[in-house]
């Protein structure tokens, strides 16, 4: 073959090889949301409330103890989980009982949940018990929310639910 | 499935070597040139870093002011850092699927074959991790995603997506995090590709000089023409919509959308467990024939076998009783049986006076003094005046189309197990006019560097030489691979018509002398 002919044909391999690659590094564009949906967030990072009452220490072993050793009563470590609920227009978009971290039950319960909604206003209700010894809601709010599309926004907890 | 994609990879082998030459095709260098796109990428990283800013505000303006404000050398740099990445990518999917095809992964190739596999998830990581750099909208997808991902194992307590819930959640410390995981995992990657290829000698880790040329060149081209950019500033207070993607290295990413994270883990995780065992999966393979075995008696401890041997399964040691020599020894678990060993030991000798033809190593399944009287008996049952012997391989071209009353044809693991001696006694003793030999496309040996000796051999750059007194004209080597099978039939007949002819003006010559 001829040397013209032979880098012609290289100069198109290359051509087919890069020209693609080149393209396919940001195209075609991908819709990970449609434009009129919003995004809600709901990230809470919280210990539960200690499972069990504290006990008195007493007795013949407690007694043989030096004195400086012996503690006035002994405490559970095991923590509550929280039962997490989050409502729209009373629509249950997440509700979820979730444990707490550590090998004893005894960490902080996490929770990251990410929903794509559509744009509009929405009566939001969030609801949390973080004690197994209590019935019902240790913590709750509810708000009326306007979601604009391509928004975020994120609720948190930090001694209550607060929305941004 | 493993032929449709070896019918296809031979039909590109056809035409890159039409068009680049057997020497210069880069299909037979998918892994030097993955070598080299990664020490592409790693000048141009350390250039890019250079300039870069490790903060949430800098990132994405340092990277815009590289590339828009000193786009000559800057932006044409991220260009070569992008484009070698995602080249490197594919060549490295294209090798995984090339020696998957050519049945190149079993038996003492399953180390290299296994220990690509963590290469896979390391490639990805690195140049997923370069992507989050840019914070721009693209990066920002890689950061929710890839966090949810994560968050989903069970021994992630705490969400690692809580770190990226708006702007307010995220630190320029996490900007230190990726740049030191952009330099670690590819770091790591490199040990990875030397532990890669540690099993086997002579690699090539570079590609042929004008190949390599002309990838930059191309790459230069490209990077002018469409140069790396940027998309829009990352903002986590405003939701994602449409996001430009890299398809080469993001494309599990939509997965996640549609499947979740388990299955996208099941997947992933499924795949590479599946590329793990596929060595010991059951296959329509043939049986690996015995192991070399080295006969003390006749090794007189040249060492030309360990020079010869592909995958490093020859060494040396002290001569079980011959004071002062050396004798070679075969690791089982590193021998592939090619009998390159045996074509490469000055003991393979038709010319030794010996009673029964004996050599210091060789292949059980295929002996050399098996080898001889094969190749005397096919020869003593030819006729006419032009007689060719054709020696292959059983990877390369079919021979079995190309006997007749004249040709005869001796198929053998590795071509190189012919040794060149073996020629020079076909001609000598006028057993035939004319030997040819073939094998595997130049370049892509089966066992990975039989033509290669084959032709250093013959051009008396490598021991065993062919000794200079033999004709070449009466000799012809074609690396035409099964693919050239039908090509290899017209070039026996030409190979004929030349002898033939050569004949003619030799005997006019005599008749005028």
């Amino acid at each position: 073959m001829h040397n013209w002919k032979r880098y012609l044909g290289q100069a198109l391999l290359y051509a087919l090889f890069f020209i693609p690659l080149a393209f396919l590094t940001s195209q075609p564009l991908y819709t990970h949301q449609a434009d009129d949906m919003a995004t809600l967030k709901i990230a809470v990072r919280h210990a539960g409330q200690i499972v069990g009452e504290c006990v008195a220490v007493s007795g013949p072993q407690y007694d043989k103890l030096p004195k400086n050793m012996r503690p006035p009563e002994v405490c559970p470590r095991e923590r509550s989980p929280l039962n997490l609920a989050l409502y729209l227009d009373d629509r249950a978009m997440y509700s979820a009982i979730v444990p707490a971290s550590g090998l004893h039950n005894d960490g902080v319960s996490s929770v990251y949940q990410r929903f794509s909604v559509p744009s509009g206003e929405y009566q939001l209700r969030l609801a949390m018990n973080d004690d197994a010894a209590v019935e019902g809601d240790t913590w709750s709010r509810q708000e009326t929310i306007s979601l604009q599309p391509a928004q975020v926004m994120v609720v948190r907890f930090k001694e209550g639910f607060t929305i941004k | 499935m493993k032929s449709l994609f070896k019918r296809g990879f031979n039909r590109l082998d056809s035409v890159f070597s039409l068009a680049f030459t057997p020497e210069w095709n880069p299909m037979y260098q998918l892994g030097a040139l993955s070598f080299f796109y990664f020490w592409i990428v790693a000048i141009t990283g350390v250039y890019l870093f250079v300039f870069f800013e490790t903060s949430i505000s800098g990132a994405h303006a340092s990277i815009e002011s590289i590339t828009h404000n000193q786009w000559y050398l800057g932006g044409i740099m991220r260009s070569f850092h992008r484009y070698a990445s995602a080249a490197m990518g594919i060549c490295v999917t294209l090798h995984l699927v090339r020696e998957f095809a050519m049945d190149r992964y079993s038996g003492v190739r399953a180390f290299s074959w296994i220990s690509g596999v963590p290469l896979l998830w390391l490639l990805f990581a690195s140049a997923i991790g370069g992507y989050w750099l840019v914070w721009d909208i693209q990066a920002q997808y890689i950061a929710i995603i890839t966090s949810e991902w994560f968050d989903w194992l069970p021994i992630i307590v705490d969400p690692m997506a809580s770190n990226f819930l708006n702007e307010s959640t995220i630190s320029d410390r996490f900007f230190s995090l990726l740049v030191f995981l952009h330099i670690g995992i590819p770091l790591a990657l490199l040990l990875g590709m030397f532990i890669h290829i540690k099993r086997i000698s002579n690699t090539r880790t570079n590609p042929a000089k004008g190949l390599a040329a002309g990838t930059l060149i191309a790459m230069l081209l490209v990077s002018l023409w469409r140069p790396a950019l940027s998309q829009a500033p990352a903002n986590l207070d405003v939701a994602l919509t449409d996001v430009g993607l890299d398809w080469i290295f993001l494309n599990p990413y939509p997965l996640f959308d549609s499947w979740g994270p388990g299955a996208l883990w099941g997947v992933l995780v499924g795949l590479s467990c599946l590329l793990t065992i596929l060595p010991w999966l059951p296959s329509k393979r043939p049986q690996q024939t015995p192991i070399a075995v080295v006969d003390p008696d006749n090794c007189n401890g040249c060492g030309w076998c360990l020079a010869d041997c592909p995958y490093e399964a020859v060494t040396m040691r002290e001569h079980d009783y011959k004071t002062g020599h050396q004798q070679s020894v075969v690791d089982p678990d590193l021998c592939i049986s090619c009998g390159i060993c045996a074509g490469a030991c000055p003991s393979s000798s038709p010319f030794r006076h010996v009673d029964e033809l004996s050599t210091g190593i060789s292949i059980p399944g295929f002996h050399i003094k098996e080898l001889l009287s094969l190749t005397e008996n096919k020869l003593s049952q030819l006729q006419g005046d032009c007689r060719v012997l054709v020696y292959g391989c059983d990877h390369g071209s079919v021979l079995e189309k190309l006997e007749s009353d004249s040709v005869a044809g001796i198929s053998m693991p590795c071509s190189a197990l012919v040794p060149p001696a073996f020629i020079d006694y076909v001609l000598r003793k006028e057993l035939a006019e004319g030997v040819m030999i073939t094998g595997c496309c130049e370049g892509d040996c089966h066992y990975r560097l039989g033509n290669t000796w084959m032709d250093q051999r013959f051009s008396a750059d490598r021991m065993p030489i062919l000794r200079t007194r033999v004709p070449r004209e009466f000799l012809r080597k074609r690396w035409l691979g099964v693919q050239g099978s039908k090509q290899l039939e017209q070039e026996v007949l030409q190979f004929q018509k030349d002898l033939t002819t050569m004949a003619d003006e030799q005997s006019q010559e005599s008749v005028h002398a």
